[in-house]
């Protein structure tokens, strides 16, 4: 399946003055910015206004991505896909004034929330590109709200299914097509201001794209667009030439899905060959039966957003990107599945892909890539339910923990990563808006893993559910394998998940579930922290202290994991007890993990 | 008794503009002295007043535009900060949004909080989104952590509970056990700063406004010491980010207000300087040697935000991925900053393609052709190489240029890797300089859904008017504002704003549940707390203005647009038609059938001065200290179509109201403005230059 999605464009491009170039790519990333910005000034829901999970982006007239809006890193391979998609379906009969619309996991999109629009842009009568916006609706029907279950078995339970129709024509938006949508979602207001707000953005990306091609003139504009890529896939080798050529192997897993216990292996070879890389995730298990399965081009997206990460930052985000970086998956495996798996928590392979990616460019990065965190959002919470006037209510939220440490500093406190770029949401919006009340949402103490730069803490979260009734759903991860160390550093804590009844019972939840709440029903959620990095007995002493001062860590757990001693109030390192501390831990660990 | 002083404080130089009853003005840059920046104000006043005969008495009034505010929390020389939360929430301030400013970046470090964990105390008690006392305060736990923190050393304190937007009750409880244990510490609490939903979003505001207040106070107050010093009781008054003013003992408590005082008053300055010249809409540039600034002013006003991220940096991201720097919630005249200016650094990126900035050489060691030891190309080393920058020296200054120097470097650094000419080179740099710019001002407007072209560009700071023209060709800009004294402007523009004080409150709300009295009556409150800041900086009630405003979105929308509300009586219908008609203006479209939520009701507070604020006539003294080089020509290189021309060098008084063709350069004491071939330049009120842009080509 990989090769059918080979970016390349065999046409050379011609020398052009690096002026204009830099003018024109500044346009455009500029025009699928102010598209992501409308996006985010109106959208309804949580999950599009707070965690952005939306895209935008530019494609010229034959269909290759120009540019994309500074907002989901995982989207950026896939919206190609979309375009794609379009092509297939409507070839000559695109016309001005339309607007396609497609959630189909192997037709446009990679899992049904993800709705996008796409509006083909015409120049006296010749099109000349395409606006695209994507954005995660709140929720698409389905056998549970919200939209993200990880306990569906085919896709036909996920939701409304659309193929690639048309959403507008002549300029008029399709009743029927949004009242199919209104009709079979719960939250119709919100789903229907969110599709909106990508109509939005496509119009405003067509006026832009516009003013920028009269200003140069058509033909001037596309030469120049094949100058950028051209541009990029130099800029992009360059960087790739830079790294040492070699093959790099690294392993991670998924706890399960939800339905069958078994551990779910994902395994990837990259080899680094001169200016390009070839990302091969042969080895990795088949697609599942839980609904965590990842379409090739969401698998394909992780991988490249990581490999960004590790090179110049300023390439621009458009297809010469692509060009010199291969994706290989095996078909029909979790990271390459075929319909009707279902795929609405794909978001969780999708973060396992990009963690087994960064383990293996730590090795061709050693200087850069850090230890796994929890900063990816593997705890995804969605609740829905009916409030006393029988109106639904869905709340919709993915949260997001802190990094793993190394090479060069501790991990980050609660800070999103590198792959998506979500916000929390406040807890005095989730109050006025949903029945709920956020009792706790803080760090937790000790539960970084350690080393020499420790990891970030694990944060927790706790919901009082103050409605009548709802069905909660969780999917979650990282309890069985932890977010990985490197170096000597430990691996992150686990994650976990109860549920204190309004009885007062606990209970322990797995990692994965659905169950009905009611009033009063506490649930605690508690993400991994991060891994850490070098050998816990290296760390500073003085970065020990500064952590008990601050109550990250307790003085108990000063002494126990990394061996330093404090003494008085306020506490100062007592130097001689630590060295002979750390004497005795390494005497009683030689044959343990530290050797 | 009639001069008015604005003071503009930069990190190399001090602007200082002296403006008599008749609008007779004199402009002066001393050196910045930044150990105490108030003994360069007091020095250099004391000097000018001394030169020009004028006794200290004859000061009417002081408004001062600082960075002090800015700069203690850009160098973390704030106070150590305590801070009071509801148990569970210790972590808020640290934690944030999540949010990371630049995609993909593993370098990226997130801003450490400013008050440290150790110093963010819990206490027990809860209030709901309505106000409703879920947990009473637990006034014992209270009473302990407040003594902890006492005891540990802080130098303020901030208090910020879950909800307070909604009842600050507990908050204020809270401060009384504070006052009653240490009467003079510095003590600020969320819900009388910015009673506004979203914890984090206040508590960063509040947090922020303790951190630095002790730094602000104490500047200020020394600086009014140095005022006294020199005999003079006029009233000092500092800009706010807002555009207002504000006494001094008003930014001595609230401090946040004048985070962005400088870049603000030069906005405040071109649209007094656009409703004098007959123009509704301007955009405004103001060009420095490391960021270039713009805003809108539309139907005569500025467009106001209700935030800041401090410290976010030069990211132009920054307005779409936000968590870069330190969150404050109030209101501010939106102005968009990109990291390029005149002394940004020239770099050939890994494809070959050439950049410009963020990186700058700064004031030290300045551009490579200032020959103090920079050796990267710049912007400024490309206008000299054009013959857009006298090659010279710097116009008003005494350095002396080493423009071979800066040929040199771009021949070296530019022109050969790339295979182009010099003068091809230095165009380019140029040309790449305004497409960073331009990102700033489509930012303003395009982004807001406004068709730059239907905007006059109003350009200032030492760059602006050498960028202008270019600029403005690149976003088919038709017309021109080059202000007096463009190069101090912002000094100048502090002359004019009036006292302004903003309060907020969130209701969040359907706007049709609303009951019409409730809501006469929340504006009402703030309107009384409005009434008490005028009154207490001396208005008497004749003087004072009020202007209600109110924060509206259709449910669940993020952004909620602000809109005024007049008149008497059930307002709500009116509400919501004009929040629909600005919906439809900003995003294109309106949802009559949808419910529109009452998030916020706002109010300003104007206190009017007894002598108008903006003159009629406005006539600049020309300094005769520093001769421009009028009267020269030199070769200029205007791009590819025009090749390398000898121009004119004239001054501005060589422009009559009837115009005078391209090319020409103006060259100033604080400026030089550049007018190609095919534009034409006249005289307008107040000493403005109006370059009209290709007028031939038409539309």
């Amino acid at each position: 399946m990989a090769e059918q999605f080979d970016l390349a464009d065999p046409r050379a491009g011609r020398a052009r003055d690096p002026f204009t170039l830099e003018v024109v790519k500044n346009a455009l990333a500029s025009i699928a910015d102010e598209m992501a910005a409308t996006i985010q000034r109106t959208a309804r829901s949580f999950v599009v206004k707070e965690a952005l999970d939306y895209s935008t982006a530019l494609f010229d007239g034959t269909g290759r991505l120009i540019a994309q809006g500074t907002c989901l890193p995982l989207h950026m391979g896939a919206m190609p896909h979309a375009i794609l998609a379009m092509q297939n379906h409507f070839g000559d009969d695109m016309r001005p004034g339309d607007i396609y619309v497609s959630n189909d996991p192997w037709d446009g999109s990679t899992h049904l929330p993800d709705v996008v629009c796409v509006k083909p842009i015409f120049l006296a009568g010749k099109l000349v590109g395409f606006a695209a916006a994507l954005a995660h609706q709140t929720d698409i029907g389905g056998r549970v709200a919200g939209g993200n279950a990880s306990d569906s078995t085919e896709i036909y339970q996920e939701g409304l299914r659309l193929p690639p129709i048309r959403l507008y024509e002549n300029g008029e938006p399709c009743e029927t097509v949004f009242r199919i949508i209104a009709r079979n979602v719960r939250v119709p207001e919100t789903v229907v201001g969110d599709i909106r707000s990508e109509v939005s953005a496509c119009m405003i990306g067509e006026r832009q794209l516009l003013d920028l091609i009269d200003r140069h003139g058509l033909d001037e504009f596309e030469a120049l667009c094949t100058e950028l890529l051209d541009y990029t896939e130099r800029f992009t080798r360059a960087e790739v030439a830079k790294l040492p050529d070699g093959v790099y192997r690294f392993t991670d897993y998924i706890d399960d899905d939800g339905i069958d216990p078994d551990r779910i292996t994902f395994q990837v070879a990259i080899t680094v060959a001169g200016e390009e890389m070839v990302i091969d995730f042969a080895g990795t298990s088949p697609q599942v039966r839980g609904a965590i399965n990842s379409v090739y081009p969401f698998t394909a997206s992780a991988a490249w957003a990581c490999v960004r990460a590790i090179l110049d930052l300023d390439i621009p985000n458009n297809a010469g990107f692509f060009r010199p970086i291969k994706v290989v998956t095996p078909p029909r495996s979790i990271v390459d599945c075929a319909p009707p798996s279902p795929v609405a928590a794909r978001g969780l392979a999708g973060f396992r892909i990009a963690d087994t990616v960064m383990g293996a460019l730590a090795q061709i990065r050693p200087d850069m890539v850090p230890a796994s965190g929890g900063n990816s959002p593997d705890a995804g919470v969605s609740l829905g339910g009916y409030d006393e006037t029988g109106k639904p209510f869905v709340y919709l939220e993915f949260l997001v923990g802190s990094w793993g440490g190394g090479p060069w500093r501790d991990g980050m406190d609660a800070c999103t990563g590198i792959i998506v770029n979500y916000a929390n949401t406040p807890a005095e919006l989730v109050e006025s808006e949903q029945p709920l009340i956020v009792e706790r949402y803080e760090y937790i103490a000790d539960s970084a893993g350690t080393g020499e730069w420790r990891g970030g803490l694990a944060l927790e979260r706790h919901l009082r559910f103050t409605g009548k009734e709802g069905i909660i759903q969780v999917r979650s991860d990282r309890r069985k394998v932890a977010p990985y160390g490197l170096e000597g550093g430990s691996d992150g804590q686990p994650s976990n998940v109860t549920i204190t009844r309004a009885s007062g019972a606990d209970e322990q939840m797995p990692s994965k579930f659905l169950t009905t709440i009611r009033e009063g029903d506490v649930i605690r959620l508690r993400l991994a922290s991060g891994g850490g990095h070098g050998d816990p007995l290296a760390r500073p002493p003085a970065a020990v202290l500064a952590d008990v001062v601050d109550e990250k860590i307790t003085p108990a757990f000063a002494a126990e994991a990394y061996g330093v001693v404090l003494t008085g109030s306020p506490p100062t390192v007592d130097a001689t007890a630590t060295k002979l501390q750390r004497g005795a831990i390494r005497g009683r660990t030689s044959s343990g993990p530290y050797s | 008794m009639s001069e008015r002083v604005g003071i503009d404080i930069g990190g190399t130089f001090t602007d200082m503009v002296l403006m008599d009853g008749e609008g007779g003005v004199f402009t002066v840059k001393v050196p910045s002295t930044p150990d105490d920046y108030s003994r360069g104000i007091a020095e250099g006043l004391a000097a000018e007043l001394a030169a020009r005969e004028i006794p200290a008495d004859g000061i009417a009034e002081l408004i001062h535009g600082t960075t002090v505010a800015t700069n203690a929390i850009l160098e973390k020389r704030g106070a150590r900060t305590g801070l009071l939360t509801t148990e569970g929430f210790r972590d808020v301030l640290e934690i944030r949004r999540l949010r990371m400013p630049r995609l993909y970046d593993l370098r990226w470090t997130k801003p450490p909080a400013l008050a440290a964990r150790a110093d963010r105390l819990e206490v027990p008690e809860r209030i709901d989104h309505k106000g409703r006392v879920l947990t009473a305060l637990d006034e014992a736990a209270a009473g302990a952590a407040i003594d902890r923190l006492l005891a540990s050393g802080v130098e303020a304190v901030a208090i910020s509970l879950i909800n307070a937007y909604a009842n600050g009750a507990h908050e204020e409880r809270l401060a009384e056990m504070v006052r009653a244990r240490a009467p003079d510490l510095p003590l600020c609490i969320s819900s009388e700063i910015l009673p506004e939903i979203k914890e984090y979003e206040r508590t960063s505001t509040v947090v922020v406004n303790a951190y630095i207040l002790p730094v602000v106070s104490r500047y200020l107050r020394r600086l009014r010491e140095a005022l006294d010093a020199l005999s003079t009781t006029a009233p000092l008054k500092i800009m706010q980010s807002s555009g207002g003013a504000m006494g001094v003992e008003a930014a001595r408590a609230r401090p946040i207000h004048i985070i962005e005082s400088g870049p603000a008053a030069g906005v405040v300055g071109a649209a007094e300087l656009a409703a004098k010249l007959g123009r509704k809409d301007v955009l405004t540039f103001d060009m420095g040697g490391t960021t270039a600034k713009a805003a809108i002013i539309e139907d005569g006003a500025y467009d106001r935000v209700g935030e800041l991220d401090v410290g976010a940096g030069i990211n132009f991201a920054a307005r779409l991925l936000k968590g870069g720097g330190y969150h404050v919630g109030v209101p501010a005249i939106d102005i968009a900053e990109v990291g390029a200016g005149g002394g940004s650094l020239v770099r050939i990126d890994a494809g070959g393609s050439l950049a410009v900035g963020p990186e700058s050489a700064g004031a030290v060691p300045g551009p490579v052709s200032y020959d103090q030891g920079g050796e990267t190309a710049t912007v400024t080393d490309a206008n000299v190489v054009l013959g857009f920058v006298n090659p010279d020296r710097l116009v008003g200054g005494e350095l002396m240029l080493n423009a071979e120097k800066g040929r040199e470097a771009i021949r070296r650094q530019v022109a050969n890797p790339l295979g182009a000419g010099l003068d091809e080179a230095a165009w380019g740099i140029h040309q790449v300089a305004n497409a960073a710019m331009a990102r700033a001002l489509r930012a303003v407007s395009s982004e807001r859904g406004r068709d730059p072209r239907r905007f006059a560009l109003a350009v200032f700071g030492g760059n602006g008017p050498v960028h202008a023209v270019t600029l403005a060709r690149s976003l088919d800009i038709k017309e021109i504002i080059v202000p007096p004294a463009a190069g101090v402007f912002s000094a100048l523009g502090l002359l004019f704003p009036e006292t302004e004080h903003h309060h907020v409150r969130t209701l969040k709300q359907g706007l049709d549940g609303t009951d019409p009295a409730g809501l006469s009556d929340a504006f009402g409150t703030l309107e009384a707390t409005g009434r008490e800041g005028l009154e207490s900086e001396g208005f008497a009630a004749s003087a004072m203005e009020f202007e209600r405003f109110a924060d509206l979105c259709y449910r669940g929308e993020n952004a909620a647009l602000t809109v005024p509300v007049g008149g008497a009586g059930d307002v709500r219908a009116e509400m919501a038609e004009s929040f629909a008609a600005e919906h439809e203006r900003t995003f294109g479209y309106r949802s009559d059938d949808e419910v529109v939520e009452l998030v916020n009701v706002r109010i300003v507070a104007r206190g009017r001065s007894d002598t108008p604020r903006v003159p009629q006539a406005l006539a600049i003294t020309p300094r005769t200290d520093i001769a421009a080089e009028a009267g020269r020509r030199r070769p200029v290189y205007f791009g590819p179509e025009v090749g390398r021309i000898e121009v004119p060098v004239i001054t501005r008084d060589a422009i009559s109201a009837d115009g005078r063709e391209g090319p020409f350069i103006v060259e100033e004491y604080d400026s030089t403005t550049v007018v190609p071939p095919g534009c034409r330049a006249r005289a307008a009120e107040w000493g403005a230059l109006v370059i009209d842009v290709d007028p031939e080509r038409g539309e």
